[in-house]
């Protein structure tokens, strides 16, 4: 049996971490007995998840496993996909690149950092997957990278291989910067509206267009120098072919629907609006367009161009037919997305599996991973959170959360290590080079972690280059 | 005969000022070194036998070598000689980066690349940072008192180039000695280097993000650059000329594997990052720093990248708080984990060699070479990488690196075995020239074993200041927390909390870099001040200019 080292760490004020060696396979798994929110095809009762080779293989009541096959009892429990969050800046060692208003060159993939605690709390929460954007500062942003949070595994193990790739952009107060200042002296950056902003995209697409002519000239022996590779125009080449996904953040909906119009204009489909508090007053124009709509459960009137949201906005756009997700866009929220779910039940009374989807399967499809994630059917991925309770009680929490099969988080595990490294703490605070030189004041206590902002990502300025 | 005045006052400056008693004369004649052990690295270990050195190479070597007539003989007697001990990556010899240019308020360029070339230092179209032809060799200082106290230390030879920008630009791999630049260089340019690092003043890249996208927008522009070049050379006629860029064009060597780059990466996603970059780009990577190379033994093997291995262990240096938080385990077990690398690489069988990783004082390179050792690396594997290992992966290990009859006569010989604490280092030969060390004697060894402290100013305590930014004063309160010469603490202002970083203290006042974070971009300061009684001035650097700040002691 192969052994996985798993490097666990625990959720504490103390931020003691845990070292976790368990024994893992891609063999056979067979979850017994649970209640299970499909997310797709309704709740099934008493019922049992055969686990192979990292995808489910059956469904049913009273499944036979092989003899070798890890049996997990989940009676009384509750299984539901893994959540995925369609807006994160997790494991991402910069967020924003500032300089200019068009970004597209930057690759999220290049500042992935799996070591990010926050990656565990995440699977904690009963997060297996996440769509990681650059950041709000511009008006055309970095390529998204969407990943698994396979903890503890390498980073190229993370990136889901045949997942779309995808391009964050930005509208409003972030791009315009509106609530951030200039450099004493510099000159601002250019746009200060949200007239500039579109012209910045529009600019930016004219440029791409006339670069996709000059390459299909090229390749037509129309001309026989080739261009000049230029790595801010291919992702926007690759959006003209819809070949990858724009992911549009902004808040008024006059903007998001000025941005769909210019994607009508250029012949490409917007993939999802982000944020998108008071998208319900398009509703039908984002549901004919198939655009979907990645939301906050609430967050209302959070700052000035969010004044219009109300709770009912994901209730109205699934009525209308919007795909709807909820994300998260904090690492503290992350955790707890199945509650945020849970409050569109209580605002107009989206249907449980239904509320369910806009955490698991809505999100897969906003980010073209359906086919292999986000619901519990057969073939897909075993990407399967098991609760203690239903997920929509603020009493749950998450048992165990595995992705393809592979356990990423196990509570019972957690807690039975901690132990062992409080003892690892301590040999390691007796060694000579642990301890705090004799002689000199107090320097002040510098945080370890920077604290994260609560929402919206303009300011994020993560340098992973000049940390330690 | 006035240079040689003129040496022998700087020698006598220099180790009346450092304490240290070093012999002023140096000598390129012939020596030749009897009854020593001589670790010939080559092979193994003469317990008996003499070196000749003539003419700055090694001319003979072994337990029965001919002593030559008119070789000067020094005993060896209880003596060990190695192969010059090389620090595989300084910035010795380099001046420190010329101050900001001193732009007033209000002319600082916004975010395009125009404004930041606007004032060019270079005629390069890219900006101070992304300027890969930057040539250490062309930037060093001449003379060789400069080296003093790394070859008092025992380093014959070492790699050099800047620390800052994104591209560091070209090192050279220098000897120890020379009175000209030409005499010292060994190789030059001997590889591209590269930090993962951003632009100051708000220039793209401002982010890691941006690190990676200038870079390989830059290594495919060079690639066309070549290919359009190739098709013109051919035939011109009917053809726009491609442009000169002379930053393009030093990053050729580097796409056609003529040229190693190195990265700088410490820790194992770093180090990740920079392995994938080379085989994005078939480069032929080195890594500097690789404090974490252990995590990805497997894939520095599998690539065949070495590893030019810092000794600058990772040390606690904030006293204990009974505010602060514990420590987090990852750090705890870093600090525990690192000396292990060395010998977990040399299991692994990934090549290495150690460099100095801008270590405080050079005495710990040995120091920290023998925790790697007590740590499981072999002492013969341990002398390897800072000789033959640190040559061959810089390029010269034909010829240094070992005693080996025909190399440059670098020696290092020492009483006591190198990695023992009563070692002293007694001669060093760089070039064939001899730097002899007068014995310290044992009464008046200081407990470290280090140099004399110099004196230094007592600046330590708790200061309100006014920094006088031009039309808007701001307050802010410095904390100096002084240890000897070293300096910590922090700078607060309404911009928020940040610590200072590598602050020190002289004789005359302290200095220390810092950051701000302003409108989303992180600006460097460079401080320096002095303390009067209970009054403190200096000035702070920053891209845009200089300020003064003053202030007084918070009782």
């Amino acid at each position: 049996m192969k052994k996985v080292t798993v490097f666990l760490l625990l959720i504490s004020i103390n931020l003691i971490s845990l070292k976790l060696v368990s024994a893992q396979s891609k063999a056979e798994v067979l979850i017994r007995n649970a209640t299970v929110l499909t997310a797709a095809k309704g709740t099934l009762e008493n019922a049992d998840i055969l686990i192979k080779d990292g995808k489910i293989a059956r469904i049913g009541k009273n499944l036979k496993a092989s003899s070798n096959a890890r049996t997990i009892d989940a009676t009384g429990k509750f299984v539901t996909p893994g959540i995925i969050d369609c807006h994160s800046h997790t494991m991402m060692d910069a967020v924003n690149e500032f300089s200019y208003s068009v970004t597209s060159m930057t690759r999220i993939r290049d500042v992935l950092n799996p070591t990010d605690i926050a990656i565990y709390r995440a699977l904690a929460g009963g997060v297996t997957a996440a769509n990681l954007l650059h950041g709000s500062a511009n008006a055309i942003g970095g390529q998204n990278s969407t990943v698994k949070f396979k903890y503890g595994k390498p980073i190229e193990d993370f990136v889901i291989p045949d997942a779309p790739p995808g391009i964050k952009f930005a509208l409003g107060e972030n791009p315009k910067r509106t609530n951030f200042n200039p450099t004493p002296g510099a000159t601002p950056r250019y746009p200060r509206t949200r007239m500039g902003v579109m012209e910045v995209i529009r600019d930016a697409f004219v440029r791409a267009r006339e670069y996709k002519k000059s390459w299909d000239d090229f390749r037509a022996k129309k001309t026989t120098v080739q261009p000049r590779r230029d790595l801010e125009l291919e992702p926007l080449v690759e959006v003209l072919e819809g070949k990858r996904l724009v992911h549009a953040h902004g808040y008024r909906s006059d903007e998001h629907l000025n941005l769909m119009l210019l994607a009508d204009e250029f012949g490409f489909k917007v993939a999802t609006l982000q944020h998108a508090l008071e998208a319900y007053k398009i509703a039908p124009e984002i549901a004919k367009r198939g655009t979907g709509a990645s939301i906050f459960a609430d967050s209302w009137s959070y700052k000035l161009e969010a004044y219009d949201s109300i709770p009912y906005n994901g209730y109205l756009l699934w009525k209308a037919g919007v795909v709807v997700s909820i994300n998260s866009d904090s690492n503290e929220r992350m955790r707890r997305l199945n509650v945020d779910a849970a409050k569109m039940m209580k605002y107009g009374g989206v249907p449980e599996e239904e509320a369910l989807k806009m955490i698991t399967l809505n999100a897969a499809k906003q980010l073209g991973i359906d086919r292999r994630t986000g619901s519990i059917e057969v073939g897909k991925d075993a990407d399967i959170v098991i609760w203690n309770a239903h997920p929509f009680s603020v009493y749950s929490h998450a048992e165990m959360t595995m992705i393809e099969g592979e356990v990423y988080f196990d509570r019972q595990q957690d807690i039975s290590k901690r132990a062992e490294l409080a003892r690892e703490r301590e040999t390691l605070e007796k060694m000579d080079i642990n301890r705090p030189p004799g002689s000199g004041g107090t320097p002040p206590a510098i945080p370890k972690e920077k604290r994260q902002s609560h929402l919206d990502d303009a300011d994020s300025d993560k340098d992973g280059g000049n940390r330690r | 005969m006035k240079n040689f005045i003129l040496r022998f006052y700087i020698a006598i400056f220099a180790s009346f000022s450092l304490g240290l008693s070093i012999n002023a004369q140096t000598r390129t004649e012939t020596f030749a070194i009897t009854n020593a052990r001589i670790v010939t690295v080559s092979g193994a270990a003469i317990e008996k036998g003499a070196v000749v050195v003539r003419n700055g190479l090694i001319e003979a070597v072994g337990a029965n070598a001919k002593i030559p007539a008119d070789a000067r003989t020094i005993d060896g007697t209880g003596l060990t000689i190695y192969p010059g001990f090389i620090d595989a990556n300084t910035s010795l010899g380099l001046a420190a980066a010329p101050a900001a240019p001193q732009r007033p308020v209000g002319q600082v360029g916004g975010g395009q690349l125009a404004a930041q070339t606007s004032q060019p230092q270079s005629n390069s179209n890219y900006p101070d940072g992304l300027q890969p032809e930057e040539y250490a060799a062309g930037k060093l200082k001449a003379g060789e008192a400069q080296f003093e106290t790394n070859r008092n230390a025992g380093f014959t030879t070492v790699l050099t180039v800047s620390r800052d920008g994104v591209f560091n630009g070209q090192s050279a791999v220098i000897n120890l000695a020379g009175d000209t630049v030409s005499q010292m260089i060994i190789r030059a340019p001997f590889a591209e280097h590269f930090s993962f690092t951003t632009l100051r003043n708000g220039q793209y890249p401002t982010s890691l993000l941006g690190t990676f996208s200038a870079l390989r927008q830059m290594l495919l522009d060079a690639q066309r650059l070549q290919t359009l070049r190739q098709v013109y050379d051919k035939n011109p006629r009917g053809i726009k000329r491609p442009e000169t860029d002379k930053s393009l064009d030093a990053l050729l060597p580097i796409l056609n594997r003529e040229m190693p780059i190195v990265f700088n990466a410490n820790t194992e996603i770093e180090i990740v990052r920079a392995l994938d970059l080379a085989r994005e780009f078939n480069l032929n990577a080195i890594i500097s720093g690789g404090q974490e190379a252990w995590k990805v033994a497997g894939r520095l093997k599998a690539q065949n990248v070495p590893v030019l291995l810092s000794l600058n262990f990772p040390k606690r240096t904030a006293a204990a708080s009974p505010e602060a938080d514990a420590e987090s385990l990852e750090v705890l077990r870093l600090r525990a984990e690192v000396p292990k690398t060395a010998a977990k690489l040399a299991q692994a069988g990934v090549k290495f060699a150690f460099q100095s990783g801008g270590m405080t004082s050079i005495n710990d390179f040995l120091t920290n070479a023998n925790k790697a050792v007590e740590n499981g690396l072999s002492k013969d594997a341990a002398i390897r990488a800072m000789t033959l290992s640190a040559a061959e992966i810089l390029g010269v290990g034909n010829r240094l690196g070992t005693i080996e009859t025909g190399k440059i006569a670098n020696l290092t010989v020492s009483r006591g075995d190198v990695f023992s604490k009563d070692k002293t280092i007694t001669h060093v030969f760089v070039d064939g020239k001899l730097f002899e060390q007068k014995e310290k004697p044992k009464t008046t060894t200081p407990a470290t074993g280090g140099t004399q402290p110099a004196a230094t100013a007592t600046v330590g305590g708790t200061y309100s200041i006014t920094i006088n930014i031009p039309g808007q004063p701001l307050e802010g309160t410095l904390s100096l927390t002084q240890q000897g010469e070293i300096l910590s603490g922090s700078l607060q202002t309404q911009l928020g909390t940040t610590p200072i970083k590598d602050g020190k203290v002289t004789a005359e006042g302290f200095n220390f870099t810092t950051t701000v974070e302003l409108g989303g971009s992180t600006f460097n300061l460079d401080v320096s001040g002095r303390v009067t009684g209970n009054q403190i001035s200096g000035t702070m650097t920053t891209p845009q200019g200089a300020v003064a700040f003053s202030g007084t002691k918070t009782p």
